[in-house]
């Protein structure tokens, strides 16, 4: 990038930018999948980071696609200056002999990347990282049978989509990976690339999916009885995310969400189990190709046509025009109190609001709060933590900061109204009177929609 | 006679990356955030606060809301009844606002002021903001009909500098790409995740589209919604302030200087009226020179600067303009690398209006905010190792409202 600027500048023979003096050649970052959407979203996020990246795809042309697609993210034809492309077939092993990252970007299946690891294994350096992108696949099971250096430079590096807009980062380590690697993952991640990151167990579904999808599936097993509409207006942005729930399962697939769940629903045991199974309408709209927003014909929870929304029956499977929600006056009062910046205010009408829908709002969020603050240890070291991925990855507003503006107190009053689970930090926290939330609104603000 | 002393206690910004529009909030909850942020950094308390400011360019045009003094009373019921005013100078908005406070500070009236800047400019279409923005020029004569009226008088600040100079556009392509850069170090820059680069800057493409003669998307700062507040104290407040935390008294940064001009609100009067000056905005020069002599200090007593890269042409006039290269040889300054984040003089080590973000009547007093973070060893990533002294440099208009600051301990 600066080597010809340099020759028509550098009077001094000093010409020092700290622009072009992020990235060097010895510093590659080889990905692998490169043509989908993380692999294109992961090469903008490194090059843009300044690092020289290979985007690998299964032929040269799809790799060409996805660069171009990589210019569009950037916003700049010349990030192609720091992208070199190619196929698996006869630039795999080249690139990663020399690449420092490996960074697999390939569909969700356990074999494939198994097999594309083994290759890898054969042809990297030995001090290179090898990570995967995996939103939930077990990071020990991929580095089953692969070399001790390969296992001890191996782990998850998990970012949302789309990740050059969500810095929400997790680094997900096996047992064998070095912990001097996560330590420099790490540091490169958060000083280089900017992202927010925090180190995830090696556990199903990660941190922020398994906290995210067990809230997105409950209220997906809801709307038989309570309807599309009324749900997202519900349990609308104004309960601290950034797009109402189902919404949310339209934008990220039918097919991911039944991934997500069905994986955490077979390996992990705990008290909101039953909530992790794929609701029947689901499965069988799955089965029917309605996957949300990647099937726009057909649809998901809604369905975008010339005339405007519809939304999905689930009785009949049908879709019917989308009456706007009726008003709730609570929910009306919290919105107006987000929008000038009342927070606290607005999570004290939720506290005290009559009626069956306040009832099961809450009993949605609380069960957010419960269930999040119950993982600590589990999925994350810290409340911290999983406050900075929750809000970070999924733009939700972190479950610490929930219990901060409710009261401690009033919190574990209200869990134990709706039969939840009460984390004994909210516990303490309402014992010794002290907040759980470490940052300032100017970091959570962000989360309450008006 | 020497003047009171005006201390800075410290303050807080929100993230520039934020669209407050999408979060369906009204400006007053950018200027709640901006206070309750700003007293959790500093522990100033509600009732503290004695006299409020507000620098804001066109809330009326963006938001359909005057009388922006009257919302800080809104943050807490303990502030209500202080007095409060809003500062209207285009771009240097904030550093009105600033130097009102600092005024009521020197005169005695008051011993803590908070200063608050703020603009929310999501509201609109880029080319309906383009518009509103160019009511800081002479609307009537140089903006109405007019598509982008103000990248098209940075262009011709840089066209005169060509005239008189000589002016290369690479060196421009250049100040943009340190700006990104030093921005990806700041976390709450708006661009601190985008791709930038030298080659990208240097030329016209379909995503470098020219938006106005030679300014390119590159060389503009951004369009951002935020807000920025900070304390500012009298020698009385401060001392016990700083006896509350175990401090000196002058471990606390204070305004050393300033310097406050006003040319012709035209740009071709402004020009015509300094064709015999070697500097071409001269009143900006005088404004710099008015708060070095205030403060007492030469640039090499300076670490740093925070100017107003509105464009990259008026951070190139900003480097000759601060004497730190002769008239018409900034381009000197941007080859050695002095202006880069390590170099000698690094100027915007936080991204500036181009990288952090231009929220107008925000900018002046996010500069002060970057300064004391500076000048107190906490700016993090973008910390200009070991300063003590750090200027600003806030422009309103084509170059018509200059407010300097030298501020330090």
């Amino acid at each position: 990038m600066g080597d010809t600027e340099e020759g028509r500048f550098g009077l001094q023979g000093g010409f020092l930018s700290t622009a072009d003096s992020v990235g060097s050649d010895s510093e590659r970052v080889v990905i692998l999948g490169a043509n989908g959407v993380m692999g294109i979203g992961a090469a903008e996020v490194f090059a843009a980071g300044g690092y020289q990246v290979t985007m690998l795809a299964r032929d040269q042309q799809k790799a060409a696609d996805a660069l171009a697609e990589v210019q569009a993210l950037a916003r700049a034809e010349a990030i192609s200056e720091s992208i070199e492309i190619g196929a698996y077939s006869t630039d795999l092993e080249r690139s990663v002999a020399g690449a420092a990252i490996i960074f697999e970007a390939l569909a969700e299946d356990l074999e494939l990347k198994r097999s594309y690891f083994e290759r890898v294994d054969r042809c990297r350096r030995p001090d290179s990282i090898v990570a995967t992108v995996s939103s939930g696949l077990s990071i020990a099971a991929m580095a089953e049978g692969r070399s001790e250096s390969f296992r001890r430079h191996f782990l998850g590096i998990h970012l949302f989509n789309p990740p050059h807009m969500i810095v929400g980062t997790e680094v997900i380590p096996h047992t064998g990976t070095d912990p001097a690697v996560v330590a420099k993952v790490s540091a490169l991640l958060s000083k280089r690339l900017g992202r927010r990151l925090i180190v995830a167990a090696d556990r199903p579904a990660f941190a922020a999916n398994r906290i995210a999808f067990k809230t997105l599936n409950e209220v997906a097993q809801l709307v038989p009885d309570y309807g599309v509409v009324f749900l997202d207006y519900l349990i609308g942005p104004h309960t601290g995310r950034a797009m109402a729930p189902l919404a949310t399962i339209d934008l990220v697939g039918w097919d991911v969400h039944e991934a997500i769940v069905d994986n955490v629903h077979a390996h992990a045991r705990d008290e909101a189990h039953a909530l992790f199974k794929l609701p029947d309408y689901m499965k069988q709209g799955i089965a029917r190709g309605h996957l949300g927003d990647k099937t726009p014909a057909r649809g998901g929870f809604y369905r975008r046509t010339e005339k405007g929304v519809e939304v999905l029956d689930t009785a009949s499977g049908t879709y019917h025009e989308a009456a706007p929600p009726a008003p709730i006056q609570f929910v009306e009062r919290m919105k107006t109190l987000h929008r000038v910046g009342r927070y606290r205010e607005s999570l004290a009408v939720l506290k005290t609001a009559q009626g069956g829908e306040a009832d099961l709002a809450r009993r949605v969020v609380l069960g957010y709060i419960s269930y999040a603050l119950n993982r600590v240890g589990e999925v994350a070291a810290t409340n911290g933590d999983i406050d900075t991925i929750m809000s970070y990855g999924f733009n939700w507003a972190p479950p610490s900061v929930l219990v901060d503006l409710l009261g401690a107190a009033d919190t574990v009053e209200l869990m134990r109204r709706y039969e939840l689970n009460v984390p004994q930090l909210v516990e303490r926290a309402a014992a010794e009177g002290r907040k759980l939330y470490a940052g300032s609104v100017l970091d959570f603000g962000r989360t309450f929609v008006g | 006679m020497s003047r009171p002393a005006v201390f800075i206690l410290g303050g807080a910004q929100t993230d520039f990356a934020r669209n407050w529009s999408k979060e369906n909030k009204h400006i007053v909850a950018m200027i709640r955030e901006a206070m309750v942020g700003a007293m959790e950094a500093t522990g100033i308390e509600p009732r503290d606060v004695q006299t409020a400011h507000v620098g804001n360019f066109a809330a009326e045009l963006y938001t359909h809301q005057g009388h922006l003094g009257a919302f800080v009373v809104d943050v807490d019921p303990a502030l209500s009844g202080i007095p409060t005013a809003r500062h209207e100078a285009a771009c240097a908005s904030g550093s009105i606002a600033i130097l009102a406070a600092s005024a009521e500070i020197e005169a005695g009236r008051y011993d803590l002021a908070a200063v608050i800047g703020v603009e929310q400019m999501k509201t609109v279409d880029p080319a309906t903001g383009g518009d509103f923005l160019g009511t800081a020029a002479w609307y009537e004569r140089e903006a109405k009909g007019v598509e982008f009226p103000f990248p098209k008088l940075f262009g011709r600040l840089g066209d005169e500098y060509d005239k008189r100079y000589g002016l290369r556009d690479e060196h421009l392509a250049h100040i943009a790409a340190v700006n990104y850069s030093n921005a990806r170090r700041n976390p709450l820059a708006q661009t601190r995740n985008w791709y930038m680069s030298e080659s990208h800057a240097a030329r016209h493409s379909r995503y470098n589209a020219v938006i106005g003669g030679r300014i390119k998307a590159s060389d503009c700062s951004q369009v951002t919604d935020g807000a920025v507040a900070i304390f500012l104290a009298s020698e009385r407040f401060a001392r016990q302030y700083a006896q509350r935390r175990g401090l000196a008294l002058d471990k606390l940064p204070r305004i050393l200087g300033w310097g406050h001009r006003t040319a012709p609100i035209e740009f071709d009067t402004k020009i015509a009226e300094s064709r015999g000056s070697q500097y071409v905005l001269p009143h900006t020069r005088q404004a710099i020179l008015d708060a070095f002599a205030r403060a007492g200090v030469a640039l090499e007593h300076i670490a740093g600067i925070e100017t107003h890269d509105c464009f990259t042409t008026s951070e190139y006039m900003a480097i000759d303009h601060f004497g730190i290269t002769k008239p018409g040889e900034s381009w000197k300054a941007v080859e050695e690398g002095i202006i880069e984040l390590g170099g000698k003089l690094p100027i915007n080590p936080s991204g500036g209006l181009i990288g952090a973000g231009h929220p107008v009547g925000a900018t002046g007093v996010r500069q002060l905010l970057d300064a004391f973070r500076q000048v107190t060893q906490t700016a993090g990533d973008y910390q200009v190792e070991g300063a003590r002294k750090f200027a600003t440099l806030n422009i309103g208009g084509s170059g018509t409202t200059s407010c300097a600051f030298v501020i330090g301990n």
